[in-house]
């Protein structure tokens, strides 16, 4: 069975430098089988499927089953949430220093 | 959850201008908003906005660093947002002075302490291999 749905902060779920390992190996990947990803990492199977157990509670991973292996693959979607968190300071910060701007060039004159 | 903002901007004026601008009361509410700021460590003070139908507007902070003209920093909450803004001034020579600005976001609602630098640089930098 392949259950992909969120029932966890993404947030919380990149807070983790492994993580946030994970998802970059399996961003320039296609798919990968757990053997392949536990391979990067100094630690055993089990802490690495733990790792992506929570990234797939996150929606952040999709998994699948191919004979006797599990393949993962990458869901980025979710990340557009950590995005629009900076998006939107950004994008505050960035009017108001356009009107101070505009305040000291007028000051000049 | 934590996440760092960091942002530059280069203004064609004298660092006591930019300094007066990001202090004065009277000079922040024409580039800010309608507030009772002061530079004066441990004042509590009001930024003002719209309120719009998704943001009551108000923001609230407590000032933390004052050290004129190079450095102002205070506390940022609205909403369940708990953020430190940190402006430092570096003159550059020229008639130019660089305002650098870092946000440091945490929020009640994720309480998460892992990560506190460099969030938006790492989200930027997958987007870019996602894109590939």
């Amino acid at each position: 069975m392949n259950e992909n749905y969120q029932s966890r902060d993404v947030f919380n779920a990149i807070a983790d430098p492994t993580r946030r390992q994970l998802i970059h190996l399996l961003a320039e990947a296609d798919e990968l089988p757990l053997h392949e990803l536990t391979a990067q990492f100094p630690m055993g199977r089990t802490a690495v499927s733990k790792h992506l157990t929570i990234l797939k509670e996150a929606d952040l991973v999709h998994d699948r089953k191919v004979g006797r292996e599990t393949r993962f693959r990458l869901n980025a979607s979710p990340l557009r949430e950590v995005q629009d968190w900076v998006a939107f300071y950004n994008k505050y910060w960035n009017a108001n220093m356009l009107r101070l701007s505009q305040l000291l060039e007028e000051e000049d004159e | 959850m934590s996440l760092t903002l960091s942002m530059d901007f280069p203004f064609r004026t004298s660092i006591e201008k930019l300094w007066l601008a990001i202090t004065d009361s009277n000079q922040l509410a024409k580039w800010i908003t309608e507030n009772d700021f002061k530079p004066v460590v441990g004042h509590r003070f009001q930024f003002r906005h719209e309120p719009s139908e998704w943001w009551d507007g108000i923001v609230e902070g407590e000032v933390l660093i004052v050290d004129e003209p190079n450095l102002l920093s205070y506390t940022w909450a609205t909403g369940e947002e708990r953020h430190t803004v940190t402006l430092t001034l570096q003159d550059l020579g020229g008639g130019k002075v660089n305002l650098h600005l870092e946000q440091i976001g945490f929020s009640n609602v994720h309480g998460l302490e892992g990560a506190k630098h460099g969030w938006s640089e790492w989200v930027g930098e997958l987007e870019k291999v996602l894109a590939e």
